[in-house]
């Protein structure tokens, strides 16, 4: 059976398989962002879910609780909670990813309260006292699910989820490989889907549609060869199609991104060490966030290749010719990151385009012209 | 004029006006301009069939046609559709073959391009959906001063303290505007500080694009000698305008498709 149906269905009913989890007695755990360790939440047998907003709806509800300049992305899922559509969380957590969503904890929690409501303070400085810092909170934050739950974390269990999570990021990686051949063999499109599929799945049945994915792809007739340029994608939240389909649908190929619903959350390993949470704390404390801050190093070229280095390679291993800086509106982290990262690329010979957009797939079509005319001029 | 000179139109159409140039090797051979009017398909039609008159040609002896512009999708012919700064920067180009920076200040957007020796885009920034830096503007403060946007350019020149405006955005503006009127400020004076807001949201995005001379303004708002004299004091530099401003994109889409003639 092809899987393309399935990660279809995840990817248009978002909740139903968290719904049925529910359902059958099992509780469903919300976060944001990509400084959760879902691993932790998956350990005590419960089911993260990441928390998306919906582009396609507007935000009618969350401007009486939420200013209107403030994110977006945060509004829209604010507004899905006001109306019920997260009305299956049993519990709910923020992490101090940016100030919004610091500032959006207490007004989702005190309007929608969940059975559990938690708050995971993450330190923005990424050094050595970061970690021990970090390490504390996620111990206040297994403390809080055991008091929860009225069960201990088991350690044995936490270690297996780690592999098991693992499993999946290595799933992903092979998937994403798929796309650099030119032309590569999977759209833009379709790893979107596939990824927002995942985001309220469990782990492994994530891990299943990832290979049924990967088997099927290989076995699709090679795509007929085009010369069309090759798009990578920076930014922080694409959890709809929509604009990856007006990059694609106007003559590209996006074949590699650096976004909070790509390969940010799972590009690197949790260390599978004694004490699980060593492993866990390195790994989730040093996402390359525009959120977070790498302290400076050496002079402006040598601080640049530390701070965006990873995307430079990434840049040419998936040999993208342009590089489309895709920002929600509001996002002061990314904003601020983006002319240091564009002077980064051009100083590669990687041409770069900044988008700031509204989250709504009606204002899509306004960046049409846009992406056209950066396609024309890297052509 | 020989048998075998081949014949190729661009259309541009845009928010405010559609507009269709045809040419022959590259040269323009007649032009025409109409409102969109909220019907591109029809506008559309109007001028390309009034330009082809006036080039005394039909339309089955064009050899190509490519359209742009925010309407282009609802072209009726057979016709390449390329982004409307790709033809503005072949535009300006073609009648300027020394530019290297454009600026097209149009009805919706202002947007900056620099171009390499061949008329193609080498970077670009387009205005964020801010009515400041677009010809909006003239329209909203020519409305409430009672006077017509071609009178705009000569009123201003004649100013000798223009206003200075505190936003920088159209809307406050607006109400900014009709606080000075009730004051007693001069319209010379208002429009002159609206040339400067808009003047200053310009030469950020030109500068911020590294511009290089020399410098071509474009698109409707061009016509306004006021606007193009207080931008060129705001960036430093004298600034380059076509004949017929309006019609550059139309221009630069008909040229474009003499070099792909194929559609």
């Amino acid at each position: 059976m092809s899987a393309v149906p399935q990660i279809e269905e995840f990817y248009t009913q978002r909740g139903k398989r968290a719904r049925q989890l529910r359902d059958a007695g099992q509780k469903v755990v919300g976060y944001f962002c990509c400084f959760v360790p879902d691993e932790i939440i998956a350990a005590f047998d419960m089911v993260p879910y990441r928390i998306q907003g919906c582009p396609s709806e507007p935000i009618d509800r969350a401007d009486a609780y939420i200013e209107p300049m403030a994110c977006p992305f945060a509004r829209s899922c604010l507004n899905m909670a006001v109306k019920g559509d997260y009305d299956f969380l049993d519990g709910f957590v923020a992490p101090h990813s940016c100030d919004t969503i610091e500032r959006m904890y207490s007004i989702w929690h005190h309007n929608t309260p969940a059975a559990f409501n938690h708050f995971l303070n993450v330190p923005h400085m990424m050094g050595p006292s970061s970690d021990t810092f970090y390490r504390k909170e996620l111990e206040f934050f297994i403390k809080a699910l055991e008091n929860w739950s009225g069960r201990t974390l088991d350690q044995e269990k936490l270690k297996e989820t780690v592999k098991l999570y693992n499993r999946r990021r290595a799933r992903l990686r092979e998937l994403y490989a798929l796309r650099k051949p030119d032309p590569p063999l999977i759209s833009g499109v379709e790893i979107t889907e596939l990824m927002v599929a995942g985001m309220g799945i469990p782990a492994c049945e994530h891990i299943e549609l990832i290979d049924n994915m990967i088997a099927e792809v290989v076995k699709r007739p090679k795509p007929k060869h085009q010369k069309l340029p090759r798009i990578f994608i920076w930014g922080n939240e694409i959890d709809d199609t929509a604009f990856i389909r007006l990059v694609e649908d106007s003559g590209s190929y996006v074949v590699m991104d650096d976004l909070c619903t790509g390969s940010r959350i799972f590009w690197d390993d949790v260390p599978e060490t004694d004490d699980p949470l060593d492993g866990i704390v390195s790994r989730y404390l040093h996402i390359n966030c525009p959120r977070s801050y790498i302290p400076a190093a050496g002079n402006r070229e040598e601080d640049l290749q530390n701070r965006f280095g990873h995307i430079g390679d990434f840049v040419k291993q998936w040999r993208a010719d342009g590089v489309i800086l895709y920002i929600i509106r509001y996002c002061d982290t990314c904003e601020l990151d983006g002319p240091d990262l564009r002077e980064h690329l051009n100083a590669m010979g990687i041409p770069v385009i900044m988008i700031e957009d509204d989250y709504s797939i009606s204002t899509i079509g306004q960046l049409r012209t846009r992406i056209q005319a950066f396609l024309e001029m890297i052509i | 004029m020989s048998m075998s000179d081949k014949y190729f139109a661009g259309l541009d159409m845009g928010s405010a006006f559609t507009k269709a140039v045809v040419t022959c090797n590259k040269k323009m051979m007649a032009s025409a301009v109409s409102p969109s009017g909220g019907n591109y398909l029809n506008a559309a039609r109007r001028v390309l069939d009034e330009s082809l008159s006036q080039a005394g040609i039909g339309f089955e002896n064009l050899a190509g046609i490519v359209a742009t512009g925010l309407g282009a999708g609802n072209c009726a012919f057979e016709a390449r559709k390329v982004s409307d700064l790709s033809c503005q920067a072949m535009g300006c180009f073609c009648l300027f073959p020394s530019a290297r920076t454009i600026i097209d200040i149009g009805g919706q957007f202002t947007k900056a391009a620099r171009i390499n020796p061949e008329g193609r885009l080498l970077d670009f920034l387009i205005s964020e959906k801010c009515a400041t830096g677009s010809g909006r503007f003239l329209q909203i403060i020519a409305r409430i001063l009672q006077i017509n946007i071609e009178d705009i350019g000569p009123l201003s020149l004649k100013s000798q303290t223009p206003v200075e405006f505190s936003t920088n955005c159209a809307v406050f503006a607006e109400s900014e505007a009709i606080s000075r009127i009730a004051e007693g400020a001069a319209k010379e004076d208002i429009l002159a500080g609206v040339h400067r807001a808009m003047a200053s949201k310009v030469s950020m995005l030109v500068k911020r694009l590294k511009m290089e001379p020399d410098i071509v303004m474009s698109g409707g708002s061009s016509q306004d000698a006021g606007l193009v004299a207080t931008v060129a004091q705001a960036v430093g530099m004298e600034i380059l305008v076509p004949e017929k401003p309006m019609i550059t994109a139309a221009l630069g889409a008909a040229c474009l498709a003499e070099d792909e003639p194929d559609i």
